[in-house]
């Protein structure tokens, strides 16, 4: 049993190596200068520097060339907003439809879940020319409403089908009883088997803000500067005098800490999950 | 005779002519110097009321899409000027260079109609040119009510507005015949070689001026420096790869993409020449070069250079200029010099890269875009650009002349004037345009690395790439 | 005991029967039209691989029908995407429900210190690959990168990472294993705990061995979720594109031509609509073969463990 737990303890430090080397050495490297970065051989002595998170949060960096501009929060401020109403969206549209499929057998029933992950199949690239076109002519192009309901390809999948596997899980015995007890069907939806598949709703939708969140080619191809996620706006640190590395990995740093802050909020359903069991019998 | 002194004067305050100049060819006239100074004013005053009027558009709003880039954040910097001057509007969006161009073709390519002017490359006008996208400045430049006088098209460097002008004819020579001027050059790239002058200085070297020199030099550093590698080039599987020292380079020993017979296109990089040369770039590489050499772009190159892990580069000459200044710690270190690949050349031949200004042909409001592009080309924002910011590879003669400019250069930046004065007259796009450039010379790139990773001999790997080459051609029906 | 997935009919049915008919509609519906509108995008983009469609040689265009198809078929370089896009895809979605099963066997217990680590360990798949693949590029120079610096200590000098033929397909799989793994994880962690205790409790008090509860109880039960996580890490990995090219652009050669890598330099670098669409087009029925393939496992597991519950 000690051999066991030492293996298991063993095990548990090389993942966690391996998973978080790479981020203990980005958030090292966010409080290093440029300079300091690109040393040989790399080192981790150094004096801190809290330069490149003053840059990107008061919004200028100083250079050789002048002072510049960075948009940094904002584009943090849009990610925000596309990932979370584009989550919210999906929610809505997706968990009663998860749960139709789920509860009911119905005509075409599977077919439209089919159909429904098949969005999913359609490489982003295939879409896009075209897709560009039509925004144009619906006057689409540029509008947060249009890229929410194009990141509906990346989160409405990925909830339908993973609570749809929740629902079918929880026993709908509970909800009958429920329902025999005078209830509506609308109560037994929301009072009974929205909890039960909470930890699926719940990691669903924390997995589609991520995936939303790290999206970028859609809202580069289809709307202007100012509506930017984070993403591209890190990618302004690439320019052509040089990689600004330390702005990079604390641009890195700001903008996980929204989806690790929801991650720790959300790990109460995420992890704790419920006792099905119990239900289940 | 009244008549062609009024021309000569506009002339020369257009600056199309020189003091000197006006003054010998009014003698001709039977006029002196000084008696032409009412003749002057009165040209200047008809110059203002009739040349040009840059308050046309005043009012007007027009949106610019920029690439994150020195040159961008200098005109950014001086766009308060151009407002007051023409009481127009512009607004600009800006896209990191490494999405900047898949912006743009999205964009055009759905022929959005939000922005009026870009920054684009010359290799990237023979697509969009030929697409319809573009707007041919040709008419634009012949006519007087849309251009000024001042702005002095001649002014900018001769090669640079050939390499941005094209017919659209595949094979065609650049600037030849029934060339549309699809853009306008702006600020350009030398590919000659920075060095860091420690390392040199160290080892006891002087830069190395043809292949063979490049070579021991290089060997040398990667032996002796104590860590540093000799030469840092691209290498990444891009179009990019070829474009800077490697086809310099190439086109130094009289060499060509493509030749050209009954109107059709043949691959021509798998002559004994082009191979010779290739095995010594590749060779050049396996000894001397950056170890992930295959993964190397713009970024790396500069990067190891400035940090001190690279002798020197063969890369573009402003590469080498920002790696000076900024927090790299080779700053104020790095010296620059013209490269001859071909011992028996008799000078530099550098394929260049220009950042050019060009119109969507899907903008509203063209003549105000033009106002504006004949602005961001015009002396007064070069002149700003290339004082006071990094717009150090101006595209006009009259800025590289200027005493300001040339002093602060020769200050902190050694070898950087003579770099270009040795390169700048046969400095231009050594590629063939056609229409697959991106798609052939990626190719190119990818069969660069096949030779440099040994999976494939330098023989083998240029003649499979010409076969390769000339099938796509034939397909597009080209060649 | 419950039986099989019930169709509600409730007590109060005949009463109202067009409504509870109805229902399952009226909830799947909103989200089916709301994405009904990609597909005249689709549609276009199918249009579009019927046609050599270059967009910088616009007098070209011409309508080909399955041509450009054929075209790929003889194509050497069109098979050695379809080689190097599968093999891609099977050794990073096997290697990652491998470990992300194991790290979900490791954090099954109900602790805190699970929790946190399960939080924790979600850190790569928050950096965005597009971004995160700059910092492994980064890592992974052979001057200033730190994990090139770490592999010398433990002897392996001159490892050439991504810029290598022979070791480029293992840089990219590693980096995709180190953002997506988590992915997996927690997928395979929340099914996990669901599961219902009783199976397990029962073989404990009878004594049954580890591997024996796992392969015959634990294995079984998890296998809806498996399915599921596995096919949408296999639609994404077949669809790769930021990773491999951000670290390498395709190359060395090409050694890591993808199918979206392809794509994307035929759309975006060559303008050529034509054949871009044509690749994508297949991709997509690739993918869409192997999700049926995957769903109807899923609905026979599906069946099966509601039937044996």
């Amino acid at each position: 049993m000690a051999l066991h737990k030492l293996l298991r303890a063993a095990a548990l430090t090389l993942v966690l190596l391996f998973f978080l080397f790479p981020i203990f050495w980005i958030v090292v490297m966010s409080f290093q200068t440029n300079e300091e970065i690109l040393r040989l051989p790399p080192s981790l002595v150094f004096a801190p520097t809290l330069a490149n998170y003053t840059a990107l949060i008061s919004g200028h960096l100083q250079t050789a060339s002048g002072i510049l501009d960075i948009t940094f929060l904002h584009n943090l401020w849009n990610s925000i907003l596309l990932s979370t109403c584009s989550v919210l969206l999906a929610l809505v549209l997706g968990v009663p439809a998860a749960y139709a499929f789920a509860r009911f057998r119905f005509r075409l029933g599977e077919d439209i879940a089919f159909t429904m992950l098949s969005f999913r199949f359609a490489p982003p690239l295939l879409v896009l020319l075209p897709l560009s076109l039509y925004f144009q002519d619906l006057g689409l192009n540029d509008t947060y409403i249009g890229l929410i309901w194009i990141y509906q390809l990346i989160c409405l999948p990925l909830i339908l089908w993973i609570v749809r596997g929740y629902f079918e899980d929880a026993s709908p015995d509970i909800e009958y009883a429920y329902r025999i007890d005078g209830h509506s069907w609308w109560r037994a939806f929301t009072r009974i088997a929205i909890p039960l598949a909470g930890p699926g709703i719940a990691a669903a939708g924390l997995l589609s803000f991520i995936f939303a969140w790290n999206n970028f080619v859609f809202a580069l191809i289809l709307a202007s500067a100012d509506k930017q996620p984070v993403t591209v706006g890190a990618l302004a640190f690439v320019t052509a005098s040089g990689i600004q590395y330390g702005q990079i990995a604390a641009a890195i740093v700001l903008s996980i800490l929204p989806t690790l802050a929801l991650a720790l909020y959300a790990q109460r359903w995420l992890v704790e999950g419920l006792s099905l069991g119990a239900v289940k019998g | 005779m009244h008549e062609k002194a009024q021309d000569l004067a506009t002339a020369f305050l257009a600056g199309r002519i020189g003091r000197r100049e006006l003054a010998r060819r009014l003698a001709g006239l039977g006029l002196a110097l000084g008696s032409a100074e009412t003749l002057l004013n009165a040209a200047a005053t008809r110059a203002l009321a009739a040349d040009f009027d840059w308050k046309k558009h005043q009012g007007t709003q027009i949106k610019v899409l920029l690439n994150k880039h020195p040159y961008a954040d200098a005109l950014i910097a001086d766009l308060a000027n151009f407002e007051t001057l023409t009481g127009m509007e512009v607004t600009y969006d800006i896209f990191p260079e490494d999405v900047y161009f898949d912006k743009v073709t999205a964009a055009l390519s759905s022929h959005a109609t939000q922005y009026d002017v870009f920054m684009t490359g010359a290799y990237q006008t023979w697509q969009y040119g030929p697409a319809g996208w573009l707007v041919d400045f040709n008419e634009y430049l012949k006519d007087p009510t849309k251009t000024a006088a001042t702005y002095n098209w001649d002014d900018i460097l001769p090669n640079l507005r050939a390499s941005t002008a094209w017919s659209g004819k595949p094979g065609a020579e650049l600037g030849g015949p029934g060339a549309h001027q699809w853009a306008v050059p702006w600020g350009f790239e030398l590919n000659n070689l920075s060095y860091n002058q420690t390392i040199f200085d160290k080892l006891k070297l002087s830069p190395p001026r043809n292949m063979e020199e490049l070579m021991a030099v290089a060997a040398k550093i990667t032996k002796d420096a104590g860590g540093p590698y000799g030469i840092g080039v691209r290498g990444s599987r891009s179009w990019a790869t070829i474009h800077p020292g490697f086809l310099s380079a190439y086109s130094n020993y009289g060499q060509r993409d493509f030749t050209m017979a009954n109107g059709r296109l043949r691959a021509a990089m798998n002559t004994p020449e082009s191979k010779a040369f290739h095995k010594l770039w590749v060779q050049m590489i396996q000894e001397s070069g950056p170890k992930n050499w295959a993964t190397y772009t713009w970024y790396q190159v500069g990067t190891d250079l400035g940090a001190g892990a690279s002798g020197m580069i063969y890369d573009a000459d402003i590469l080498g200029y920002f790696m000076n200044g900024g927090d790299n710690r080779e700053r104020g270190h790095l010296a620059y010099a013209p490269f001859a690949a071909n011992p028996a050349a008799k000078g530099p031949t550098s394929n260049v890269w220009i950042w050019s200004l060009a119109m969507s042909n899907f903008s509203r409001q063209k003549d105000a875009g033009w106002t504006f592009i004949q602005w961001a080309s015009g002396t007064d924002h070069l002149f700003y650009g290339a004082r006071k910011s990094d717009v150090v590879n101006p595209v006009r003669n009259s800025v590289w002349q200027d005493a300001e400019f040339k002093e602060r250069i020769a200050k902190s930046y050694p070898g950087y004037l003579n770099q270009y004065e040795k390169t700048a007259p046969d400095a231009k796009i050594y590629f063939t345009p056609q229409p697959l450039f991106f798609n052939l010379t990626t190719e190119w790139a990818a069969s660069l690395q096949r030779m440099v990773a040994r999976e494939v001999s330098v023989d083998e790997g240029l003649d499979k790439l010409a076969d390769s080459v000339n099938r796509q051609l034939h397909q597009a029906g080209i060649g | 005991m419950s039986t099989t997935v019930i169709i509600p009919t409730p007590a109060k049915a005949p009463a109202r029967p067009l409504l509870p008919r109805l229902l399952p509609y009226l909830l799947s519906l909103p989200a089916l039209i709301v994405c009904i509108g990609i597909l005249v995008p689709f549609f276009t983009a199918a249009w579009y691989s019927l046609q050599r469609y270059n967009l910088a040689m616009p007098l070209n265009r011409e309508f080909v029908w399955f041509g450009q198809y054929l075209d790929m078929l003889t194509d050497p370089d069109f098979w050695a995407t379809v080689r190097v896009s599968a093999v891609y895809a099977a050794s990073t979605v096997g290697l990652e429900l491998l470990l992300g099963l194991g790290i979900a066997l490791l954090l099954r217990e109900r602790t805190r210190f699970n929790n946190i680590v399960s939080v924790a360990l979600l850190l790569p798949l928050m950096t965005a690959p597009a971004i995160a693949s700059l910092m492994w590029k980064l890592m992974t120079n052979p001057n200033f990168g730190v994990l090139s610096w770490l592999v010398a200590l433990f002897g392996v000098h001159d490892f050439r990472w991504a810029s290598a033929p022979s070791s480029a397909m293992f840089t990219v799989v590693l980096v995709d294993i180190w953002v997506y793994t988590p992915f997996m994880m927690v997928l395979l962690l929340a099914g996990l705990r669901s599961l219902p205790q009783q199976p397990f409790e029962a073989a404990r008090l009878d004594g049954v061995a580890g591997h024996f509860v796992f392969f015959r109880i634990t294995l079984p039960m998890l296998a809806p979720y498996i399915v599921t996580a596995t096919l949408f890490r296999m639609l994404d990995s077949m669809q790769q594109f930021d990773i491999v090219y951000a670290m390498t652009q395709g190359g060395p050669g090409d050694s890591l031509m993808l199918f979206q890598v392809r794509a994307y330099l035929d759309f975006f670098q060559y303008t050529n609509v034509g054949t871009s669409a044509a690749l994508m087009i297949v991709l997509w029925a690739l993918t869409y073969a192997l999700s049926n393939v995957f769903i109807k496992q899923w609905l026979k597991l599906r069946e099966r463990t509601h039937g044996a519950a």
